[in-house]
Order: C-alpha cells, then structure tokens, then sequence
C-alpha cells in the first residue's frame, strides 16, 4: 500500500483494494463517485458502481435492498445528506433490520465543510448517529487511519459509518498503522495529571498540545476514541482512573459527541471533572480548515488552556 | 393455481385480516382489502418463492412500501406456509413476530422491513440491481399506495430506476383514491398517476386491481420488457369485498365489533 494523503483517497483506495478480493463490494454514488476521485474504481469495477444522482434518500434506500440480498454497498457522499437529509431511511430500513451497509460521510467537522460553509460543514453527525442501535461509528485521524478502518470494518455486523473529511487532513499515523476497531489507544502517555480524549482529523493539534503540556510540567496522556460505537467504556474508565480529570475534544457539536460519550461514562459511577471542547452549541462560518478550528475553540492554546482547566477543577 | 382457486385464496385472505383485527383489536384493514387480489396473485402464482427454503437467493422479491397493508400480507405468508396460520392472532403484541409494520427479521418469508411511506421503490430498486449484479434472473415487486406518491422518494427512485433500466423491477400502485385524511383527490392531488410514470421512462398499464386475470396478465407484459421498469397502476377499492367498508374510510383503521365482524365474515363467503 502507497502512502494514503487524505482521508477522501483513503477511502477510495481501501475500496479497490476489497473490490479486489471480494465480489460483494458495490459502491453507490448520488452523483459523489467525483468527492472521492472515485474514477479509478468505475473504471476497474463498472458494474459495482450505482449512480443514483442527487437523490440521498434514494441511496440510502438502494442500500438496503442491495444489503438485503447479500451485497455490501458503500455509500459515500457528504455526511450530513447522509445523517440528517436520508437520517429516518439510515434509521428504519438500515438501523433497525441491522443490515450490512457502509455509511462514508464527507466533510465532518469545521475542518472537513471549510470553506463551503454551514450547509457543507458537518457537526452533528455523530451525535445523530449515535442514537441509532446496531451502529458502529468511526472517526479515523488521517487517511491511513480511513483506509486500515475500511479495512478492518466491513465485516463488522450491522451498519457502519466511517466519518471523512475534506481532503485537506494533516497525517497523524505512520502508513500501515493498524486502526484499533472498537478500543480506545493511547498517543501519548506521559503522566496522570490530564487525559485529552479526541478523535478526527484535530488529532495532531491534541498532541501538539500535549507537548506544550509536558515542557511544562504536565503529566499528559493522548487518548484516541477512534470507535465512538460501540464505546469502550472499560478503556476509557481506566484512563479517568488514573487521571481523574480529562478534556474531550472533538470538531463537533458537544452535544452527544465524544464530549458527551465521556460526560455519560463519568457520570455513572466514574467521577472525573471535564472540559469539553468543541462546537460550542453553534454553527461555524466559511473558512480555512485550521483557521476555523483555531476560531471555534479548538486551537492548540484552548487544548492547553482547557487542560489547565481540568487539572484546577480537579485540585479545588 | 387457477384462477378460481386465486379467487377463493383471495377472500380466504380477507377473512383472515378480518379474523386477525377482530381479535386482535388492531390493525388496518381497508388498506388491506385494497391490495388483497394483487397480493394473492403474487404470492399464489407470480413469484418464484419456496417456504421451505425462505432465504435463497435468486427468489422473487417482495417489498409492501404501504407498510400499513401488511395484515394481508401477513395472512399469504401464512397461508403460503412460511408460518402457522395461528400466528395471524398475535398481530402487534408483544413479542409478536408479526409487527404492527413489517420488519423483515421477524418474519418468515418477509423480504423487506417498510412502514414508514415513500421508501418501498427504492428499497426494491436496490434488490433489483442486486438481481443484476449477481446474475441472477429474479425480479422485484413492490406496491405502493397512491396517497404514497406525495413522497418525493418516490419519485427519486422512479428516475433511477428508469436510468438504470431496471427492467425486473415492477410497481403496482394501489389506485384506491383514499388516504388517511380523505380522497387522494382532496388531499394530494397526484392525478393523472399513469402520465407521471410514463413521464419518468417507465412501461405503464393500468387495470382493475381486483381482478386477478388482469393481474396476471400485465405481470406478463411486464416481464416482456426488457428495457424499462414497469408500473402498473390498480383502480381498486378500499375495503372491497365488504359492504359497510367501501367508502367508508374510518375503515382505514378500525376494529369490528361482534355484528360488523358477523357481516364481514358472510360477505366474505365465511362460515360464521
């Protein structure tokens, strides 16, 4: 495998590498085969490729029968025609009969809309996602990260969303870096004083954070929830143990994210004290990626700062 | 099956979603009246399906988008064999493997999960694909109601389909001129339903949805396409086959009481 630069090509790439070995790969595209630079596939595999045209619910719909008979389609467009525009067809008739489609939604976060704006700026995805049984829902940090999780994920039962981005993801992992399906990892472990729980493409700013931290007498850990669904509840209330202070950041709505799937295993019976970063109850505006993320809470200085935070609450 | 015994199939269906709301206390009737012949005829005579062997893979596909119907439904799958005609009587209770819609993991011999309207045609979209990219020669079936055309999905699906030339896929909309809240007419407005098909590239017929040799007989016009999907469009009854329910449409969703349920069971050729 060559190296994987975006999360868009990840994608792609892990596609052609099942349709490869596997006859069941179907790719279904509302008019999106062109977001992923999906050409190459059409060409090798023409007759695994739907175009369904702009028509989301549609997809999702397709989908199902496809799955229903023994296909394993992926359907990839922006994430939030997906979760929200198609979210009762993901619900009803993928969700409930726990059927074997693959959700990839484009664009997550500030960092993956940018640019386009609120209406390609996806933040509640997840936290849609997450209130839908039988889901498995993944944030990988960088294209690699996409292309192992694709990898390791589509045999997993029931549904499966794996969240991208624009394209324009800095690489966090050494190629060939294994995605740790449903467990949280652990970047970096360099004391108890504060836990930075974070998924996403905001991964290597968490840990540029981390290093600031340490130079300053901070002991720090980096923990990776690249699994939001199922959670790893064990994992992460042996993190809490030690540090008994964290800061969940996510470049998403802190309403039923990472910030929240942390809150709710604190909250029964594993007390820490949290900072949550992220959006803030608000939609973000047009953009550069790392521009929009310093402006709405997630720049290197509000991790460090929310880090402090923590740690004070936790002396009080 | 020949035709007379589809006709006896057919009422025989009807006393069953009678037999099942009367005891049951729920359910939808009229909705299932409307659609009873043509349901008959697909899972008496059209459809390649076996009960012995409900999973495999080239069957014939079934996806009732007007999940509400499914009382009927439930009944051809009993009486086709899938499962004891005595489960009819445990309609939406708990731990029923009969749903108030239907949900595919329950049932056996179910083939989609629907309910909620405008989703059948895409679902039975993607099994027809899935037909052609296994190479397989089985085909799709859905029903759709015509209150059920005011989805737009409907419509979304209707163009993909006729682009991807899903030739094995064939809609029957149940033309019953109701919907929840009154006539099509009233409330939707989706007239002419014939021309819209056709406009979106597919193979229309239109024909009287209770009778069964009609039925029969555009199935096999359908099958002669090659290029396009088919629609065919049923004018049928709401409640047919029982006095007191035509035209009267809090039929829609109501139980019997002792009388209406004596009545319906004689009209239906029952022995009470």
């Amino acid at each position: 495998m060559s190296s994987v630069d975006s999360t868009r090509i990840g994608f792609r790439d892990a596609l052609m590498h099942l349709a490869k070995e596997r006859d069941d790969i179907v790719f279904v595209s509302t008019d999106s085969l062109k977001v992923v630079k999906g050409e190459p596939f059409l060409e090798a595999y023409p007759d695994r490729v739907i175009e369904l045209g702009i028509s989301e619910q549609n997809g999702v719909g397709v989908s199902s029968g496809l799955a229903s008979s023994g296909l394993l389609p992926y359907i990839c467009t922006y994430a939030g025609f997906l979760t929200m525009r198609a979210c009762e067809q993901m619900r009803t008739f993928v969700s409930y009969p726990a059927l074997k489609v693959r959700f990839v939604g484009a664009n997550g976060g500030l960092h993956g809309g940018n640019r386009e704006g609120v209406s390609h700026q996806f933040i509640e995805d997840v936290g849609i996602l997450r209130t839908m049984p039988n889901f498995t829902i993944l944030c990988p940090a960088d294209g690699n990260q996409v292309y192992q999780a694709m990898l390791v994920s589509a045999d997993v039962d029931g549904p499966v969303y794996i969240r991208i981005g624009s394209g324009r993801e800095e690489k966090v992992f050494p190629d060939g870096t294994p995605f740790p399906l449903g467990k949280i990892r652990t970047l970096v472990d360099e004391g108890s004083d504060v836990a930075l729980f974070c998924h996403g493409f905001i991964t290597g700013r968490v840990i540029e954070a981390a290093k600031s931290l340490k130079e300053e007498g901070i002991g720090v850990k980096v923990v990776e929830v690249a699994t939001i669904k199922p959670l790893d509840r064990e994992g992460i209330v042996g993190i809490l143990g030690e540090t008994e202070c964290a800061v969940t950041i996510e470049d998403h709505t802190i309403i039923n994210g990472l910030g929240s799937a942390v809150a709710e295993v604190i909250a029964e019976g594993n007390p820490a004290y949290l900072v949550r970063l992220g959006l803030q109850d608000v939609y973000g505006e047009s953009g550069f990626p790392d521009e929009l993320l310093d402006a709405y809470g997630m720049s290197v200085q509000d991790i460090i700062e929310g880090a402090k935070k923590a740690i004070k609450q936790k002396k009080v | 099956m020949d035709l007379e015994a589809l006709n006896a199939m057919s009422l025989q269906l009807r006393r069953d979603v009678v037999e099942m709301v009367y005891r049951t206390k729920d359910g939808h009737p009229s909705p299932s009246f409307s659609v009873a012949d043509i349901i008959t005829a697909l899972y008496f005579e059209v459809m390649n399906i076996d009960p012995s062997k409900p999973d495999m893979s080239d069957r014939d596909r079934f996806v009732l988008s007007k999940g509400h119907s499914c009382p009927v439904l439930y009944a051809a799958l009993a009486r086709r064999g899938y499962f004891p005609v005595d489960d009819l009587y445990t309609l939406r209770y708990l731990h029923s493997n009969l749903q108030g819609h239907p949900y595919a993991p329950k049932t056996k011999g179910l083939d989609a999960t629907t309910g909620s309207l405008g989703n059948g045609v895409s679902i039975g979209l993607g099994m027809a694909l899935a037909a052609r990219i296994q190479r397989q020669t089985n085909r799709v079936y859905v029903i759709t109601g015509d209150g059920e055309l005011g989805e737009g999905m409907i419509w979304e699906a209707a163009m993909a389909a006729s682009h991807q030339k899903a030739a094995n896929l064939t809609v029957f909309i149940d033309n019953n001129n109701y919907q929840s809240g009154g006539t099509v007419s009233e409330v939707s407005g989706p007239y002419p339903i014939e021309d819209k098909w056709k406009a979106f590239g597919w193979h229309t017929q239109s024909i009287d949805g209770h009778d069964i040799s009609q039925i029969l007989s555009a199935v096999e016009k359908a099958k002669a396409e090659t290029e396009r999907p088919s629609a065919i469009i049923c004018k049928t009854i709401k409640g047919n086959g029982v006095s007191f329910m035509v035209g009267e449409n809090s039929w829609h969703k109501r139980v019997y009481t002792d009388e209406e349920y004596s009545i319906a069971m004689k009209e239906l050729g029952g022995v009470v």
